[in-house]
């Protein structure tokens, strides 16, 4: 078995056909992500158990089970109710692509409030505190105080999540979208040279992941810039 | 006090971390039952010098010969040594995931090879003998800084050393439990267990210290008995290391 | 709910074979991942390159890729392969349960890596030079002082990548293993009741997760005893 070189160039071009779709799908489904997260984070930290209890629920669910499920329950499972296929979301959950951004977006939703909630509990305590001190507000010291610094702590282990999100975006070929890997998929059901085709999308996304990487790594290093270097 | 025949040789001994030479040609010998205080600022080698004599660091130059044993690259030189050696550090260094009679039975069990109630009676003397027996079976974690030290000084006394190094072993306590970890490093003194102490406790050094041994800047600066080093300093550096450390 | 009754059994086989995936992916991961941090630990340069090569790559790539990759890529060469003794082979199908367990292997093996690799950085040196002190060999103190501590510190990332490997099994399904996902398709192209058949594999997988789970909590209860009552 050898491995042709040429034919990884050559389908290089065509693979990345794929590219626009999954970035899309990334870009879509983080933004709702994040917009979740928040949501999510706000409610449990609020106190009260009927807004922090279904937070935990959803949190518990979309971190418990694999993605390629949710992805499957969204695009394949609500249309078994009628209600659904007769209400005015029909066309949004009709469509491939806006099931996967929900999907992704739920499941990414889910472990960055986790991240997002691991950096407002490392925020010292003697600030916000501090804040009181002040005489500021519960809503002032949340924004001012603790949302700084726990975006900072949270950067770290956002820049992860996005990878997985980023990775998670293959398994869009699953539901009939021609992302990077459902290109790939096509092509090899054509050509049959699965080595170098898949090694091909394989290349694509691990070159946008390392892009993805260093742009947080910078952006993690300006979020710090008031923080003392150690030696 | 002190026997003829020398258990430690250090000659013209050397050692360079990287472009730092944290020792000039230190020589030096201590005898059998001799009990040895080194002294001086931080950063002036003392610890490098400890450390040494089991070859926890490589020395670069010069030799260093213990119980007979030279050190270098043998390995079995190395092993001998550290079974004749026993060694307290600053940071105790005990196994937090051990209880304190696992510590002390660790080494008798997997170096000496002894069975389990061998080394368990062993355990219990020394933890007799460092006042602590009845904390036997809680882990390191439980147990206050003086008390984990004098565990850390029962753990090395289990392997029946003819030598002790300590590096230090009061400066990470608070000054309460100084004086409970001295008092059993001054009974082992008493019995005539050869002794190399980096320490900054005065007070121990003049009372049990046949020879101190002041070190700056990777060299060894005077060589005295605590009486002639404490009351006639022959160096400007050491008179002025003294005046700082006596003003407290 | 009568629907589901009757694909009970292919649920319960398909769960066996999730179980049995899930213990040869583990023991893959756990053996790839010792090895991969032993060499990224190594002073030869080559091998520590190596390893932070495969470390990029299984992190960096869609699980998916890989595990197509490895069934597809595997198939054509062994088919290359056999045809050269007996031209008269057509296909030679390689089983997807293996080609599954060790591409996930191989993922979490990565992730394991860093981690195994962190827990024996994160051992305090002076307790393998006190070891030495008290004339412990290399190996001695490698399996009474370093091993022990090393478990507990990687013990709360080693949960993690035990629920991703759990997870991860659902992607089997695509490569044709008849675990759950797999009967959840059948199942729904017999009943048309996707939802209902999807959600169950989701509460398959929330059941067994949780366990998971909670096991490690054990787990990481029991290897923290010593630092009861720690100040």
């Amino acid at each position: 078995m050898t491995l042709d070189p040429q034919l990884i160039l050559d389908s290089l071009p065509l693979i990345a056909q794929g590219l626009g779709i999954t970035l899309k799908l990334l870009f879509y489904s983080s933004l709702f992500g994040i917009a979740l997260a928040v949501i999510t984070l706000l409610m449990r930290i609020s106190g009260r158990w009927y807004l922090s209890w279904p937070a935990q629920a959803y949190i518990y669910f979309f971190r418990g089970t694999p993605i390629l499920v949710q992805i499957f329950i969204i695009y394949y499972g609500l249309p078994q109710f009628g209600f659904i296929r007769n209400s005015i979301l029909w066309p949004i959950l009709r469509e491939p692509f806006t099931c996967c951004v929900i999907a992704l977006g739920l499941n990414s939703g889910a472990y960055v409030s986790e991240i997002l909630r691991g950096g407002v509990l490392g925020v010292d305590k003697g600030l916000t505190e501090a804040g009181k001190a002040l005489g500021l507000s519960s809503p002032q010291r949340f924004i001012y105080i603790t949302a700084p610094i726990a975006i900072r702590l949270s950067l770290p282990a956002y820049s992860n999540e996005f990878i997985s999100t980023l990775k998670a975006t293959a398994l869009a070929s699953t539901v009939t979208l021609m992302d990077v890997t459902g290109v790939a998929r096509t092509l090899v059901s054509q050509t049959y040279a699965p080595y170098e085709i898949f090694i091909a999308a394989a290349i694509l996304y691990l070159a946008f992941a390392w892009i993805s990487y260093v742009a947080l790594a910078w952006l993690e290093a300006r979020a710090s810039r008031y923080v003392k270097k150690g030696n | 006090m002190s026997g003829t025949q020398p258990v430690i040789v250090l000659d013209r001994v050397c050692k360079n971390f990287g472009a730092f030479r944290a020792l000039t040609n230190v020589s030096l010998s201590v005898s059998k039952g001799e009990k040895l205080v080194v002294c001086g600022p931080s950063g002036s080698g003392k610890s490098t010098m400890i450390r040494c004599i089991n070859r926890l660091e490589e020395h670069d130059g010069g030799r260093i010969i213990v119980n007979g044993h030279e050190l270098t690259k043998d390995s079995r030189n190395i092993d001998a040594v550290r079974r004749e050696v026993g060694m307290v550090f600053q940071n105790f260094n005990l196994f937090p995931h051990l209880t304190v009679i696992k510590n002390l039975m660790l080494a008798p069990r997997l170096v000496r090879h002894k069975n389990k109630d061998e080394a368990r009676a062993v355990a219990m003397k020394y933890l007799e003998r460092v006042r602590i027996p009845n904390q036997a079976d809680k882990y390191p974690s439980q147990l206050s800084g003086g008390q984990q030290q004098r565990v850390a000084i029962a753990r090395a006394l289990c392997m029946n050393p003819e030598i002790m190094l300590f590096d230090e072993p009061t400066s990470a306590l608070d000054p309460e439990m100084i004086a409970e970890v001295l008092d059993v490093m001054t009974d082992l003194a008493r019995e005539g267990m050869t002794m190399v102490c980096v320490t900054h406790e005065m007070g121990f050094a003049r009372s049990v210290a046949d020879k101190i041994v002041f070190m700056d800047a990777g060299e060894i600066v005077e060589a005295a008995t605590p009486e002639a080093f404490f009351t006639k300093p022959q160096t400007e550096r050491a008179r002025q290391f003294l005046s700082q450390i006596l003003a407290h | 709910m009568a629907d589901l009754a009757a694909w009970g059994d292919d649920f319960l086989l398909g769960t066996l074979v999730v179980l049995k995936v899930f213990v040869v992916a583990l023991i893959m991961a756990v053996i790839f991942g010792l090895i991969g941090a032993a060499a990224r630990l190594s002073r030869n340069r080559i091998v520590s390159g190596l390893a932070k090569v495969y470390v990029v790559t299984f992190r960096g790539a869609p699980e998916i890729i890989i595990l197509l990759i490895f069934y597809f890529g595997i198939a054509v060469s062994l088919t290359a392969l056999v045809q050269y003794f007996d031209p008269a082979t057509k296909f030679v199908d390689i089983p997807p349960f293996w080609a599954g367990s060790t591409a996930i292997g191989l993922i979490v093996g990565a992730y394991m890596t860093e981690t195994f690799r962190g827990a024996f950085l994160g051992i305090d040196h002076g307790q393998v030079e006190s070891a030495y002190a008290l004339g412990l060999s290399k190996f001695q103190t490698f399996f009474h002082v370093r091993v022990p501590q090393m478990w507990r510190l990687a013990l709360p990332n080693f949960g993690n990548h035990m629920l991703s490997i759990m997870k991860d099994t659902a992607l089997i399904s695509v490569i044709g293993l008849e675990e759950i996902t797999f009967v959840a398709q059948m199942a729904t192209s017999v009943t048309r009741q996707p939802f209902t058949m999807y959600m169950t594999v989701a509460l398959i997988y929330l059941a067994i997760t949780t366990l998971i789970t909670f096991g490690v909590a054990a787990l990481e209860k029991y290897a923290n005893r010593h630092l009861r009552g720690a100040r």
